[in-house]
């Protein structure tokens, strides 16, 4: 009897230390910042819970400007980041020369920080980086001003960019990992009956792969949605992304800013949340479905 | 059945545990040692340090470690805190300084705010901070510093308090709750091997920036020298400052400010990347500078670019100057967070900081001015002061002098800074 209790009470106790870490700190703090959208902040005297955050946010145009750049950067990104993971995993699934080597350089900048690939990109790209420098030896441009801005530009080609550079790997690795797992069998079937490559590809792998590519896109939307120092770092000074926008509002002198900011990091993380429940639902219907 | 009520039961262990570390604890009150043999009056400090003499807050504050939150954008700066003030603190008073490096002054304000919606009245993060202006008038407001203290520290007997400049900062009064630090006013930073002779004028630098395009940007506001940046064009633009000063108004603010809003745009078209985007932070524009990007700097120590020529930043062309008509200046401070809790070695730190030798090393290794009157200093240290050997990046400081333009209260720059966001920026 007692070694049964013993038995039940181990998970429990097992998962405390990190529950004890996300209750209080991811919680605590949601909690906070819900409290705080509605207005509720007892320590500069507001007592009453109220909408008003929300309504000024969504009649805001900086606002909604926002959201459209932030949506772009999301959707160019995992699109973009997603055909060149299935590319490359294509590739690097064939028996090329070389291929263990060029797979670990493929997957060597998983563990690298979004902050330093975000540097990386400001030191190559920006109209006086290292390629506007090259250029200008070369005679292509006399000036910083005539290379291309690639950086703190409007359609926000930096912040791509690093996602692109950070992201696609992650895909790329998911996917390999599945292709490996799937085999080639289908394929050789599908050629024994006259199948061309992109028949093969098209009603074959794709299919077959559909799965892991939904899932790992659903998650590089949500990072690249919700993700703060790339756009911090990268971005126009107006308009910023969401995430950049909800600082600059919550580093507002006037305290009263405070409720509009959390509104916004609401807003984030219900679209995130609602984009993770996406993701259990694919998890879900798939595995059925295997 | 039973596994799930045996994980709520896990899950309700947790929110116990949880709460329990959240309840404030007890407060664990450091308690100052005995008193020194001699007696002497006490400061009359508030707070922890109530009725304790120098001697004793001095005694208090020995081995005890204090956080430094100030802004951390200049590398000369963070040098020199680190080394100098760090080094002397330690050797004189066994204090250590830890630097905490922050974009801007909200960052201890959300801190020190959040510190005390938490219910964390005595053990904050926070010791003291570099503030001045609008972030001062916030934090006093919200009852998030210590003080009064200021006024009654020995070294403050070289402040002089009867100057408006120290005494109100951005027009806000100080009544001791923080100590003037450097004083501060915009110079301008441009290369001599590529512009001999500066536009000696706002009105000049305008015509150039029109005749140059891509080759000049400021940083974009609520950076602080942006918003300055942003000010000096108003007061040109909106026809002088003397109409703003006072309380802020905003009919007037309504009536005038629009023309600034007009010149901004106007001259938008020709600035770096085609006012599209602007540098978010004056080490950005420091750093365009350096790179031939853009062809003048700003800063609010009118020796910096004499340090970063020293620090190698930028070669040794550069020179420094004000318009004709005046740029800006003021005063900035060292304040006490009201729940730090060192804060005997907070004011023995911030004490020093203001202190002949802390301003010396200060003008000779950064060039920053002094805020202390060197009138009331002894007489050794007056004459060093004023023999100092400036280098040739800066300008003599009576030439400083003569073409000082004052400050806003913080109520305007609130609102040129929001306006700025609306009318340019998102234009």
């Amino acid at each position: 009897m007692i070694a049964d209790w013993r038995e039940r009470l181990r998970i429990p106790l097992m998962l405390m230390p990190a529950m004890v870490v996300i209750l209080l700190l991811f919680l605590g703090g949601l909690i906070m910042g819900l409290m705080q959208s509605f207005e509720y902040m007892p320590v500069i005297g507001k007592n009453d819970f109220t909408v008003q955050a929300y309504v000024n946010i969504f009649t805001n145009r900086t606002f909604l400007r926002s959201l459209t750049l932030t949506c772009w950067i999301g959707f160019a990104s995992t699109i973009l980041s997603t055909i060149l993971a299935i590319v490359c995993a294509l590739v690097l699934r064939q028996g090329l020369p070389g291929k263990r080597f060029v797979t670990f350089v493929f997957q060597l900048n998983v563990p690298i920080p979004h902050i330093v690939g975000a540097i990386s990109v400001m030191l190559l790209f920006t109209q006086s980086g290292l390629l506007a420098r090259i250029a200008y030896l070369l005679g292509l441009i006399s000036e910083p001003a005539d290379f291309p801005a690639l950086v703190y530009d409007r359609y926000a080609i930096g912040i791509i960019l690093e996602y692109l550079w950070k992201t696609t790997p992650f895909t790329g690795v998911i996917l390999l990992a599945v292709l490996q797992s799937i085999g080639e069998d289908y394929e050789d079937l599908a050629r024994t009956l006259g199948a061309n490559a992109w028949q093969r590809f098209r009603y074959v792998v794709l299919p077959l792969i559909m799965p892991g590519v939904l899932r790992s896109s659903v998650l590089v939307f949500a990072f690249t949605f919700g993700a703060f120092e790339v756009p911090y770092l990268l971005g126009q000074t107006f308009p910023t992304a969401l995430p950049v926008l909800s600082y600059l509002f919550y580093h507002d002198v006037d305290l009263n800013a405070r409720p509009e900011a959390m509104a916004m990091s609401m807003i984030i993380a219900g679209l995130i949340t609602i984009l993770i429940l996406i993701y259990m639902k694919l998890t879900e219907t798939y595995m059925r479905a295997d | 059945m039973t596994r799930k009520l045996f994980a709520l039961l896990g899950l309700l262990m947790v929110v116990i545990l949880v709460l329990g570390a959240c309840a404030p604890a007890a407060p664990a009150p450091t308690e100052p040692p005995a008193p020194a043999a001699e007696e002497k009056e006490s400061l009359g400090l508030s707070g922890a340090l109530a009725d304790m003499t120098w001697d004793e807050i001095v005694a208090a504050a020995d081995g005890q470690e204090v956080n430094y939150w100030m802004w951390g954008g200049s590398d000369t700066i963070n040098a020199w805190v680190n080394g100098w003030l760090a080094d002397q603190l330690k050797e004189k008073y066994n204090i250590t300084l830890n630097q905490v490096p922050v974009a801007g002054a909200p960052d201890f304000i959300n801190q020190v705010l959040g510190e005390k919606e938490a219910g964390q009245d005595t053990d904050g993060a926070v010791d003291i901070m570099w503030i001045n202006g609008e972030n001062f008038r916030t934090m006093k407001k919200a009852d998030l510093l210590y003080g009064p203290w200021a006024e009654q520290v020995p070294v403050s007997e070289y402040v002089n308090w009867d100057d408006p400049s120290v005494a109100n900062d951005f027009g806000y009064l100080v009544e001791g709750y923080e100590v003037p630090y450097w004083k501060a006013q915009v110079v301008i930073g441009y290369d001599t091997a590529k512009l001999p002779e500066p536009p000696p004028t706002m009105e000049a630098l305008i015509q150039w920036i029109k005749d140059h395009p891509g080759k000049f940007t400021y940083a974009a506001p609520p950076d602080f020298h942006g918003s300055v940046w942003v000010r000096m064009m108003c007061y040109y633009a909106a026809g002088g400052y003397e109409q703003f000063l006072g309380d802020f108004d905003q009919a007037l603010f309504d009536e005038k400010f629009p023309a600034c809003w007009e010149l901004l745009n106007e001259i938008e078209p020709y600035l770096w990347r085609k006012g599209e985007t602007y540098p978010e932070t004056v080490a950005a524009l420091r750093e365009l500078f350096a790179q031939g990007e853009v062809w003048f700097e700003m800063g609010y120590a009118p020796g910096g670019v004499q340090a970063r020529i020293a620090a190698g930043q930028y070669p040794e062309t550069v020179r420094t100057f004000v318009f004709d008509e005046g740029t800006i200046a003021n005063t900035n401070y060292t304040a006490i967070a009201y729940n730090s809790p060192h804060k005997a070695a907070a004011v023995v730190a911030a004490s020093f900081m203001i202190s002949p030798e802390a301003q010396y090393s200060a003008l000779e290794i950064l060039h920053q001015l002094p805020s202390l009157d060197t009138n009331l200093l002894p007489e050794e240290w007056r004459e060093k002061f004023e023999t100092y050997p400036f280098g040739p990046a800066v300008l003599p400081l009576d030439v400083l002098a003569a073409h000082r333009l004052p400050e806003l209260q913080s109520g305007w720059l609130i609102a040129i800074e929001g306006a700025w966001r609306e009318n340019v920026l998102e234009q």
